[in-house]
C-alpha cells in the first residue's frame, strides 16, 4: 500500500506538471470558427466588446481571450508570439473590435468572438497609414468614440473623451500593462495619427 | 536497502497508472472547462457640461457599456438622470432616451431650460442599467452625495489665441536635471523597446526649496536633484507609468496604473526614507492626474470625471468615502477650486470656484486644435494654464498667465517627449517657476521657466 501511495503521489504530480505545460499554451483553449458576417456595427457594441477584453492580458501577435477577468499567463516573455498566452496585442484588439476581415481587400463586418484566435493582417503601423479596405486616416482633432490613435508601434481605441482634453483609451499595450482603459494623450502626440473604421451603423 | 517484493512492485505500478490517469483527469478537466466566463461589470461614460454659456442648451449624454452580446448587437440599456437646479435640494428624475447614434453616447436627456439656465448652475447623477434587469451602476459613484456639478460660465473673460505659430518656443531659464538613460545614480531608467515604444521616468515634483524629485519607476526609486547633487531613495512600485506627488514634509505618493496582476489603480504612500505608509485602491477604474490638495492626495478620475480625495481627516478613505467626496474642480490651499473643461477641437473653459460660486472664469478659443490641459493653478492673482496645441504632425505647449483682463503673459514650450510619461505629469508650478519634464533619445531632463522675468 505504501508503494502504491508513493507511486501515485509522484505520478499525479508529474502528470499535473505535464498538463500545466500544455495548459500554458492558452491557445489550446481557442478556436478557429468562421466569423459571423454582420450587416450592423455600432460604436457602443464595440465599446462593450473592447471593454470585456479588459483584464484578459496581452499577447504579442495574439487575439484570443476568455472572460474570466484575469490574464492566465501574465509573465510571458514580451515580444515572443510563441508563448501563446492569453489576450490580444494592440493591433489584434483593434482588428477584432473593428470586426475586420483577414483579407485586407474586404471591408465587410465580421464578428469574431473572444475565444476565436485571430490577430488579423495589420500592424499598428498599417493602421496608422490607413492600410486595408476597412480603414482610413482621420484628423486627430475629429477622432471620436471607437476611432483610434496609432503610431508605428502601437494603436489604442478611443473609449471616450475626457474633461482635461486627454482620452480614455482601451488598449493592449504591453505584457505588463495587460488590456485595460488608460488615460492617454495620444491625440496631441505627433508620433500618433488618427485612424478609423469605415462602416459604423450607429 | 531491502529488495522489493512482488506485492510492492505491483502496488507501485498500480499507483503510477492510477496517478497518471488521475493527474491527466484533473488537468484535462481544467482545460476543458476553462475559467468560467464572467460577466464584465457594467461600465458607463459621461462627460459633464462643467461650465455652460448663457442660453446654451444642455443635453446630458451617456454611453452604457454592457457585456458583449453573442449576436454582436449593442445592449438595450436604460436609465434615469436625477437632476436639480442649483447645488442643493431635491433631485428630479428624467428618464434617458435611447438614440440611434452612439458616437457621443446613445442615451440622453435634454435638460429643461429652467434647470439648464439656472443662475446657480445645476447638479445631477445617473442610475444606468444594462437592459437585462439585473445590473445597475450609478454615475458618478458618489450619487446624490457627490453629484456632477455644472456652473454658469457667467461673464467670462474671452481669449482668442488665433493660429498657433510653431517654432517660436521659449528657451528654458535653466536645465535643472539632465540624466542619461541607465540605472546608475544620476541616470534615469528607460523601459521598452523600439518595437513596443519606450517609457522613461513617468512623473516628477518640486520641493519648496527647489529640489526636483523624479520618479524613476523603472529602477524603483525616486531621485532627488538639487544643487548638492543627486540622491536616490528606493520605493516599492510596479514599474508602470505612474504619477507622483511630493508633500512639503517629504511624504511621497505614487499613483500606479492598472497592471497585468492588479487590474485596478492603486495609490501608494511612502515616507521620506522610502518605507511604505499605506496603499489604497482608487474609487474609479481610470485616473488622469494626481495632486496634493489641502487635506492630502487627490486624484482626477474616470468615469466620474471628478477630483476625489484619497485621504481626509487623517484617515485613508475607502472607495466609497472617496466617491462621496468628489468635486468638479481641483481644490487649492486658497480655498478655491479650479474647473477645467476642454470643449470641441479648440475651446477651453476655466473657472475659479469659491464654495459653489464662480468667482472668475475664462473662455479660450484657438484656431489650432487644443489638446490636454497639463496644468491649471492659481499663481498670485493670476491663473497659470499649460495646454497642448497641435496639428496632426506637430505640437507645442502653450503656457498662459491669465488675469481678469485676459492673457497677462504667454509663451510656448517645445514638446520634447521621446519617452512616454504619465499623461498629465509633464509640468509642475513651484514658487515662481514652471518646471517641465522632457526626454530625448539620449536621456531625461527637467527645465525651469521663471515666470517673473519680463520679456
Amino acid at each position: 500500500m505504501k508503494a502504491f501511495l508513493a507511486a501515485f503521489g509522484v505520478a499525479i504530480v508529474l502528470a499535473g506538471a505535464a498538463g500545466a505545460q500544455a495548459y500554458h499554451r492558452f491557445w489550446a483553449n481557442c478556436n478557429y470558427d468562421a466569423p459571423t458576417f454582420m450587416t450592423t456595427m455600432t460604436r457602443d457594441a464595440a465599446q462593450g466588446y473592447a471593454n470585456a477584453a479588459r483584464y484578459e492580458g496581452y499577447q504579442w501577435g495574439g487575439g484570443c481571450w476568455n472572460y474570466d477577468d484575469a490574464d492566465s499567463y501574465p509573465y510571458d516573455a514580451p515580444g515572443d508570439p510563441s508563448t501563446h498566452g492569453e489576450g490580444g496585442d494592440c493591433s489584434g484588439l483593434a482588428f477584432k473590435t473593428w470586426r475586420e476581415s483577414t483579407d485586407d481587400w474586404r471591408d465587410g463586418r465580421y464578428y469574431w468572438r473572444a475565444l476565436r484566435n485571430v490577430h488579423g493582417p495589420y500592424t499598428a503601423g498599417d493602421f496608422k497609414n490607413g492600410f486595408g479596405a476597412p480603414n482610413h486616416v482621420v484628423a486627430k482633432s475629429s477622432a471620436g468614440v471607437m476611432d483610434a490613435f496609432a503610431s508605428s508601434t502601437h494603436i489604442g481605441l478611443i473609449f471616450f473623451r475626457s474633461l482635461y482634453g486627454g482620452d480614455q483609451i482601451v488598449e493592449a499595450k504591453c505584457e505588463a500593462c495587460g488590456t485595460n482603459i488608460f488615460y492617454r494623450t495620444y491625440r496631441s502626440d505627433p508620433s500618433y495619427g488618427g485612424v478609423a473604421r469605415w462602416g459604423w451603423t450607429g | 536497502m531491502r529488495r522489493p517484493g512482488i506485492r510492492s512492485l505491483a502496488g507501485g505500478a498500480a499507483g503510477i497508472v492510477v496517478g497518471v490517469i488521475g493527474g491527466i483527469a484533473v488537468t484535462s478537466s481544467s482545460v476543458a472547462s476553462g475559467p468560467t466566463p464572467a460577466v464584465p461589470v457594467l461600465d458607463a461614460v459621461h462627460v459633464s457640461p462643467l461650465l455652460t454659456r448663457p442660453g446654451e442648451p444642455v443635453t446630458l449624454r451617456y454611453a452604457i457599456v454592457c457585456a458583449p452580446r453573442d449576436d454582436g448587437q449593442p445592449c438595450e440599456g436604460s436609465g434615469s438622470v436625477y437632476v436639480r437646479a442649483g447645488q442643493t435640494g431635491l433631485f428630479r428624475q428624467l428618464r434617458l432616451k435611447r438614440g440611434a447614434e452612439s458616437r457621443q453616447g446613445r442615451y440622453y436627456a435634454e435638460l429643461p431650460s429652467e434647470i439648464a439656465s439656472s443662475r446657480d448652475g445645476f447638479s445631477y447623477y445617473a442610475v444606468l442599467r444594462d437592459g437585462t434587469g439585473g445590473v445597475a451602476t450609478t454615475l458618478p459613484a458618489g450619487g446624490e452625495a457627490a453629484p456632477q456639478r455644472s456652473f454658469p460660465l457667467g461673464d467670462a473673460t474671452e481669449v482668442d489665441l488665433g493660429v498657433h505659430a510653431f517654432g517660436a518656443d521659449r528657451a528654458p531659464d535653466k536645465r535643472v536635471v539632465a540624466a542619461p538613460w541607465g540605472s546608475e545614480p544620476g541616470e534615469a531608467g528607460l523601459a521598452g523597446s523600439r518595437e513596443l515604444g519606450f517609457g522613461g521616468p513617468s512623473s516628477f515634483d518640486v520641493a519648496p526649496d527647489g529640489t526636483v524629485a523624479v520618479l524613476d519607476q523603472v529602477n524603483g526609486r525616486v531621485e532627488f536633484w538639487s544643487h548638492g547633487g543627486v540622491k536616490a531613495t528606493n520605493v516599492g512600485v510596479s514599474g508602470g507609468l505612474a504619477d507622483f506627488a511630493l508633500e512639503p514634509g517629504g511624504t511621497m505618493h505614487v499613483l500606479e496604473p492598472p497592471s497585468r496582476t492588479s487590474p485596478a489603480p492603486v495609490l501608494r504612500s511612502f515616507r521620506g526614507d522610502g518605507s511604505p505608509r499605506w496603499a489604497q485602491r482608487l474609487s474609479d477604474r481610470t485616473w488622469a492626474k494626481l495632486a496634493v490638495g489641502p487635506a492630502g492626495p487627490i486624484v482626477q478620475q474616470q468615469p466620474s470625471e471628478q477630483w476625489l480625495p484619497v485621504v481626509g481627516r487623517g484617515a485613508v478613505f475607502s472607495r466609497g468615502a472617496q466617491a462621496a467626496g468628489g468635486r468638479p474642480g481641483r481644490p487649492f490651499a486658497n480655498g478655491r477650486e479650479v474647473l477645467v473643461e476642454r470643449v470641441g477641437a479648440g475651446e477651453l473653459r476655466l473657472a475659479e470656484l469659491a464654495g459653489n460660486e464662480v468667482r472668475r472664469s475664462w473662455r479660450i478659443a484657438s484656431v489650432t486644435a487644443l489638446g490636454e490641459v497639463q496644468l491649471a493653478e492659481p499663481y498670485g492673482d493670476r491663473l497659470v494654464v499649460v495646454m497642448k496645441t497641435y496639428t496632426d504632425d506637430r505640437s507645442d505647449y502653450a503656457a498662459l498667465m491669465l488675469d481678469r483682463g485676459g492673457v497677462a503673459a504667454e509663451f510656448a514650450v517645445e514638446s520634447l517627449e521621446w519617452a512616454e510619461s504619465a499623461p498629465l505629469a509633464r509640468f509642475r508650478l513651484a514658487g515662481s517657476s514652471l518646471y517641465r519634464l522632457g526626454s530625448t533619445r539620449t536621456g531625461l531632463f527637467v527645465d525651469r521657466f521663471d515666470l517673473e522675468v519680463s520679456r
